[in-house]
Parts: C-alpha cells; sequence; structure tokens
C-alpha cells in the first residue's frame, strides 16, 4: 500500500510515497513538486552576474553558492591562462563567513528540527526551546553581515577576492559576535565548555552533560536511532576547504576524490512529477554533509560513534552537533588569522576576454555544492548546478536506492520521516 | 480666517485610539494570552518593547508621543489574523525576517499572529498545516490580511509549483487566497514583480502576485526586503486600517519615497567626484562611491541606507559592492550587469523612450534621468567611463 506524506518546514516542501509493508516502511519515493529555471536564466548573462543570481538558488545556503559561483569563475580564469592567487586575507574572510552560514544552518537545525521533531516521536515535558536555535543563527548572521553587508543574499565575494576592505574594529566586532555566539553555544547548549566537549573521544562522555544536547543524544538513544537510519557507510567530502579534506569514504577507508567522478541521473519518482535530478559519484550514491566531513576528518569521537553505531541516524545527528562546535573553534583561528594590511582584492584580467570553461566546488552546510560555468567573451553559454540534497536524498528505484531511501527502509512511517529530516533536507536547492 | 494646518496630530492620535478600542473588540485568535504576555514570556523586557515601538513609531514618521499607542497597538495585534503563503522562492524573505536580528519582536509578533507563517516555530506540519490554512480563509474569509513570499509560476497551467497533500497549484491557491482577503502584501521581490525565476527567459512565467488578482496588492518588495519594512507595513494597516500611499509600483511610500543614493553614506563621495574606480584601489579603501563598479542606488527606491540589515550591522554598500537595485521591477533584466555603471546602456534598456518628465510617482526608474542631469551638475558625468574600456 502507498501512503502519501507531506514534508514542509525544509525551505520549501517535498512529497514522500512509503509503500508499506508489515506496517514498516519497505520502500519510498520522493518528490519535489516545484521548479524555477536558474540554470536558463543565468544562460546568457555576464559572467560577474551569477555572483548575484546564484545566491537566490537558496534563502539558507545562499553563501555557499555565492562562493561556489566566485571559485568557478576563478577556475575559468585560471584555465583560460589568467590564474589568480589569492592571499590569505582574502582566504580567511571568505571562509570564516562561509562557516558562519554553515553554523546558522546548524543551530537552526537542531532548535527548529531535530529536537521538536525527536519530540513528536516521543513526547515529553521539555520545552523544545525553538528561540535559542534562532537567536544563535542571529548572532552568525550579523558576523557575516560585518563583511558581507548583510544575510540572506550576501554579494561581497567577486573573482580576484572580496569587496570589503574591513578595519581592525570590523574584525574585532565579529569577533565579539563570535565570542558572544561561542558562550551561549556553551551555556545555553552544551552546559560545558566547547574545548572539553571536543576533548570527548566516547560516546559514554555524554553523562558527563546535563543540557539540551546531552538531552538530544539521550533521546536518539531513547528512540532507538542508533540502531535506524543506516544508509551506504560510504561517504564523500568534494569542496577543498581549510576545516575538512576532500575524500571518499567506504566506511573509514578514505582516499581521495575528484569532482569530475560526479555524475547526474534521472530521479525515480511514479507517483508524482519532481524536478529532483540525483547526484552520484563513480555512478554510486554516497553520503554527502557534517557525518562525511568529520569522518574525513578522523574526528576522534565521531569515529567512536561510527565504530559503535556506523552510520545510523545517531551518528549522522550528532556529527553535525560535533561539527557546529568544532567550526565555531575554527571560525575563531580564521579570525586570528586576518592581517588588515594585506589586499581585499587581487585585479583580475576583464572577464569580457576570458572564454573558458570553470568548476567552482564547496562544502556547503549539507555537504559538496557543485558550479560549472561555461563563458564566452564574459557571458555565460552553459550554467549547471549541482546541490548536496542531490547526492543525499534525489529518488531511486528499489535495486539502487539513494541514501535517503535506503535510510528509510524498514521502520515505520514516523521514524522514517525523522530519519529524512536527519539529512537536513533542502528543497528549493534540490530543483533549483 | 484661520487655516493653519494641524501640526498637532491629535485627530490623528483620536482616529488611532479609536481603531485601537475597535479592535479590541474583535476576538483573539489566541485565547488566554496576548501578545505582550507572549514577549515577556520570551524573555523581553517593557522597557525593550517600548524601545521597540518607539523605532516603529519613528520609522512610520510619527511622532514619538505616538510611542505608547503604538505599544496598545501590539496589545490588539492578535485581532488580526494572517495567512503567510510560500510560492516559487528561495525563503530567504523568511529567514530574514526570523533571524536576520535576535529573534526579535518582530519575527515574534509574526509568528504570534500567523496561521500559516514560520511553519518552523509551529506545531502543525505536513498535512496540518494544509488543513490549517484551508480551515483559516473559511474562517476568516474577509477578514484576514494576506501575505505572499515568491513568485506565481503560471507555465503549463501553473504546474512548476504544486503545494500541499493535494497538490493544488500555488496560481489557484493565490488567486484564493487573494479573493477573501481584506488586505494584500506581497513580501520581497519575487511576489511584487516576479523576482529572480521572472528573469529572461522566465522558464516558469513566474509572474507577479498583482498579476493573478484583481484585488490591491501592496508590495514590499527587496530580496530580501528588511524585516522593518514588512512590519512597518503591518502596523501601517493596523494602525490607520486603510492601506498606506502607494508610489506607481504600489510600494508604501513611507519606506520606497527616496532612493538609496539619497541617503547613502558614500553619498558626499559621489557629490565630490571621488569613485571606486577598481574593486580593491585606493578609493574602494577609503570607502568612495561605488557608482562606477556599477551600483544602482540612483535608480533604487528602498530604504536601505537607512535601515541597514541585520539589525543594523551592515548593508552591501558598506560592505563595498554597489547597490544591485533588488526593490525595482525586472531589475534582473533591466539593471544587469551588475558590476557596470547602467548610464552607458539607458537607450539599449526597457527604459528608452522615458520622457524627462518622468517622476517617480509614474515610474520609479524614471529619476533615472533626473539622476542624470544630477550627475551633470556635478560636473562629474563625463568623467565617468565603465572601468577598463
Amino acid at each position: 500500500m502507498i501512503t502519501k506524506q507531506l514534508v514542509d518546514q525544509i525551505e520549501g516542501e517535498a512529497s514522500i510515497y512509503f509503500d508499506i509493508k508489515d506496517e514498516m516502511v519497505d520502500f519510498a519515493t520522493i518528490s519535489f513538486p516545484h521548479f524555477r529555471g536558474m540554470e536558463s536564466i543565468l544562460k546568457g548573462k555576464n559572467a560577474l552576474d551569477a555572483l548575484v543570481i546564484t545566491p537566490r538558488v537558496c534563502g539558507i545556503c545562499g553563501h555557499a553558492h555565492l562562493m561556489a559561483s566566485v571559485r568557478a569563475i576563478e577556475n575559468a580564469y585560471k584555465n583560460a591562462g589568467h590564474k589568480i592567487n589569492l592571499n590569505q586575507k582574502i582566504e580567511s574572510i571568505r571562509e570564516f563567513t562561509l562557516l558562519m552560514e554553515m553554523v546558522q544552518n546548524h543551530l537552526k537545525w537542531i532548535y527548529l528540527t531535530i529536537i521538536p521533531e525527536l519530540q513528536k516521536l516521543h513526547p515529553t515535558d521539555r520545552n523544545s526551546k525553538p528561540l535559542k536555535g534562532a537567536f544563535g543563527a542571529s548572532l552568525a548572521a550579523k558576523a557575516i553581515a560585518t563583511f558581507a553587508g548583510q544575510w540572506p543574499h550576501s554579494s561581497y565575494m567577486i573573482p580576484g577576492g572580496i569587496t570589503c576592505d574591513p578595519t581592525n574594529i570590523d574584525v574585532l566586532k565579529a569577533q565579539s559576535y563570535l565570542d558572544e555566539l561561542i558562550s551561549f553555544f556553551e551555556k545555553e547548549s552544551l552546559g560545558i565548555s566547547i574545548d572539553d566537549f571536543l576533548a570527548f573521544e566516547s560516546c559514554k562522555d555524554f553523562e558527563k552533560m546535563n543540557s539540551d544536547i546531552s538531552y538530544l543524544e539521550s533521546e536518539l538513544i531513547k528512540n532507538d536511532m542508533t540502531h535506524k537510519g543506516h544508509s551506504y557507510d560510504r561517504f564523500i567530502v568534494l569542496g577543498e576547504h581549510s576545516f575538512t579534506k576532500v575524500s571518499k569514504l567506504n566506511q573509514t577507508k578514505a582516499m581521495g576524490a575528484d569532482v569530475k567522478y560526479v555524475s547526474e541521473s534521472e530521479a525515480y519518482s511514479p507517483n508524482e512529477k519532481t524536478y529532483a535530478i540525483n547526484a552520484l559519484y563513480k555512478n554510486n550514491f554516497y553520503e554527502a554533509g557534517p557525518l562525511s566531513r568529520c569522518m574525513a576528518l578522523s574526528m576522534p569521537i565521531v569515529k567512536n560513534m561510527h565504530r559503535r553505531y556506523k552510520d545510523s541516524a545517531y551518528s549522522r545527528v550528532m556529527a553535525r552537533v560535533f561539527e557546529l562546535a568544532y567550526l565555531l573553534k575554527k571560525s575563531q583561528s580564521l579570525l586570528k588569522k586576518i592581517d588588515i594590511s594585506q589586499s581585499s582584492f587581487v585585479s583580475p584580467e576583464n572577464i569580457k576576454n576570458i572564454t573558458a570553461e570553470g568548476v567552482g566546488v564547496v562544502e556547503a552546510p549539507r555537504g559538496p555544492l557543485i558550479h560549472k560555468i561555461r563563458i564566452n567573451e564574459g557571458i555565460i553559454q552553459e550554467y549547471k548546478i549541482i546541490t548536496p540534497t542531490q547526492f543525499n536524498i534525489g529518488s531511486s528505484t528499489q535495486s539502487n536506492p539513494t541514501p535517503a531511501q535506503k535510510a528509510m527502509s524498514g521502520v515505520s512511517i514516523q521514524n522514517a520521516l525523522f530519519i529524512f529530516r536527519t539529512f537536513d533536507v533542502c528543497s528549493v536547492c534540490t530543483t533549483h | 480666517m484661520n487655516n493653519q494646518v494641524d501640526i498637532s496630530f491629535d485627530k490623528l492620535y483620536n482616529e488611532f485610539e479609536n481603531r485601537i478600542k475597535s479592535l479590541e473588540k474583535l476576538p483573539a485568535l489566541k485565547e488566554n494570552t496576548s501578545a505582550e504576555k507572549m514577549l515577556i514570556e520570551k524573555g523581553f523586557s517593557r522597557r525593550d518593547f517600548m524601545k521597540w515601538a518607539g523605532a516603529i513609531t519613528a520609522m512610520l514618521a510619527l511622532p514619538s508621543n505616538f510611542t505608547p499607542l503604538m505599544a496598545d497597538a501590539i496589545k490588539v495585534v492578535d485581532r488580526l489574523p494572517i495567512i503567510w503563503l510560500h510560492m516559487a522562492e528561495c525563503t530567504g524573505c523568511s529567514e530574514a525576517l526570523l533571524r536576520s536580528a535576535h529573534p526579535t519582536i518582530d519575527s515574534l509578533i509574526f509568528d504570534y499572529i500567523s496561521l500559516e507563517y514560520h511553519e518552523t516555530l509551529m506545531a502543525a506540519a505536513g498535512w496540518q498545516a494544509e488543513e490549517n490554512i484551508e480551515h483559516a480563509m473559511h474562517k476568516y474569509k474577509g477578514q484576514y490580511i494576506l501575505m505572499v513570499e515568491g513568485g506565481i509560476p503560471t507555465a503549463n497551467n501553473g504546474s512548476f509549483l504544486t503545494i500541499g497533500g493535494h497538490a493544488k497549484k500555488g496560481l489557484d491557491i493565490a488567486k484564493e487566497a487573494s479573493e477573501n482577503a481584506a488586505a494584500i502584501f506581497a513580501i520581497g521581490t519575487c511576489s511584487a514583480f516576479g523576482g529572480v525565476q521572472a528573469a529572461i527567459p522566465n522558464p516558469t512565467g513566474a509572474v507577479a502576485l498583482s498579476e493573478v488578482t484583481h484585488k490591491t496588492v501592496i508590495n514590499v518588495p527587496g530580496c530580501p526586503p528588511s524585516e522593518k519594512n514588512i512590519v512597518g507595513t503591518l502596523m501601517y494597516y493596523l494602525l490607520y486600517g486603510s492601506l498606506p500611499a502607494l508610489d506607481a509600483y504600489n510600494r508604501p511610500k513611507w519606506a520606497y519615497r527616496l532612493r538609496i543614493h539619497d541617503l547613502c553614506e558614500r553619498r558626499g563621495h559621489f557629490d565630490a567626484g571621488e569613485f571606486v574606480e577598481n574593486f580593491g584601489d585606493e578609493g574602494a579603501k577609503d570607502g568612495y562611491c561605488l557608482y562606477k563598479v556599477g551600483c544602482k542606488g540612483p535608480y533604487t527606491f528602498n530604504n536601505c541606507s537607512k535601515n541597514k540589515f541585520n539589525e543594523d550591522t551592515s548593508w552591501p554598500v558598506q560592505a563595498g559592492f554597489g547597490c544591485i537595485g533588488c526593490s525595482e521591477p525586472n531589475f534582473w533584466d533591466t539593471m544587469g550587469t551588475v558590476n557596470e555603471p547602467l548610464k552607458d546602456k539607458l537607450y539599449n534598456t526597457t527604459f528608452s523612450g522615458l520622457g524627462a518628465d518622468a517622476t517617480a510617482d509614474k515610474v520609479g526608474l524614471g529619476l533615472l534621468v533626473a539622476t542624470g542631469v544630477g550627475l551633470a551638475a556635478h560636473a562629474t558625468l563625463s568623467a565617468i567611463k565603465p572601468p577598463k574600456e
């Protein structure tokens, strides 16, 4: 029997069609019933216009789109024989704002999605306090705005650098937003210091805590999420950054990876039209996102979780919490690296003289975001966007399910809906 | 004969008082609680609240003695049910409202009075949310305020956007919801003017909300719009009980009366003929005017230069990236290329044929011509050439 479930609160909405056998999900297909056609809108426009158009693909990870566009254009410059060398200041500020976007996303997801959804599975008296997530996220957004002018939809990165020229006061301002955010997270979410939290080596260490995060952890265990939501146990990280490592992993075995092996396949959604397309690596489905990035880094606590519970819903959720803590620390060190005397911009060749192709890859909150551009004398001939949710969710056949489809099989509908959200679904990105 | 203008605002004050009293008599959306109580529960002090009321009062250009009245108005805000629809969009407008600032009083008030908005904070999800909206449309027929985020795809009979468990077309929902609304606000450039998805070649046939309904739509454009403009539009309606004065594009004049350029922090440099010629040059370091690197501030009507974003943290021009004109209709097609000044392209764009006497009220972008004159007056026009040409 096929049962339809509507999933919203995911930056747009999706429908899941569950095929139920013996009260458990035997197979599920997913549809994303909306489309905007961003790629065809980019065609024929000046390449630099991509910098303001692609962030509008998504209201929550627009900054990642901006950086992917900048990287794609800079890569085209390189392929045209005009390599752009960025200095440390440019790299640090770009990376800092990207991380802050991830931080706001993860915080929001914990407080506005995962904890409330867990409470639907297993109601408790505890107030889910969604505003905590909104408060923390607003501090992160202010830290971004300090350099980028506004969030969402910032447009301060351009090929060759950034448009802002921060003073010491600006850097201090960003520092103070970040410090406030860190102490908020320590006090309100963790109950212990970030350093102590990141020093965890075993899941048993959670027993030391009594806070929102230990509540989340224990509820995941109570709902048996340690034994549900398993996917392929294959992970992919493709964006080059200081905070992770490009790799593909089969279980814990890490190898190098290259974006050239990414391909796409039509989605299988027999019950409703979907505009999503699946993304594969070497023709296989891989899971993308925080769990993959933490595995690529061999983060001790995440490896411990993985040893115990593999790529369960538990590991997927808790890896994101650890990534959040890790990124907050990383952001601090990035700010310290900013030398304001360095230049903000390295003037590149005029875009009108560029005829080339370029690929830009970044790690967005949910995983690798890939932009491909083909430019002829500065004008976009073709633009292609592949988003992380296409890797994780898509929709495929029963014999070759996507990571999310695989993770949802063999559990009840209620559990499957929760597991679906552990991937942090972004619907508007998926179809763009 | 005494034909002195009443500058005491007494009459308006009385009108507002009466309006609030009449709203008070209407049933509240939620029993046993009030907006004020909710705010206190969320940790806002009376002082925060009064500060907020003062800020909104100032924004709507009312005298400061209206502040207590504004605070009273909030107590009856839950007499206005709001239905918030998501159409073809990126959810950036909601994101902006939800956390571009502290969970502000603005965003909380929306959450409190809205029936559909911020599902994230609502208990209902999925089927239940859909039932809520149908129920609300029926129960509050003719009374609710409709706020729509996102453009309306019309190509292939609207099949590029279906919503809800019954896969209804976005187009049909928007039409139906507009029909029975007391007031309609299009939030963000997508619902006000079609937005990014309506840019050439507009693959999904996306149009503005105003094109699918015969009723008056108040446009609150911006990509994203400032939360102050969103909440200000609501408070205006609450206090006056009528629609605000609108410009040619149905934007409230109190927010969209001036150009970005008029109050720009870099305006002094424009007047002095000091321009950033290239990103990263000495002028950029000194905060010179961004016109030559593509700023569309002189052609864009909005109050960003005053309001800024993310709780007054910054705005694009402060970060050295010119205004892209995001609150103007079709700016994606008519104001490109982003990093080039507009002036050389005037007669190749849809602006051609505009009479020099076009005013902001007739056509917002008509002011372009006036700007050209302004530039000439500053003797800078001849100096302005797109960089590297």
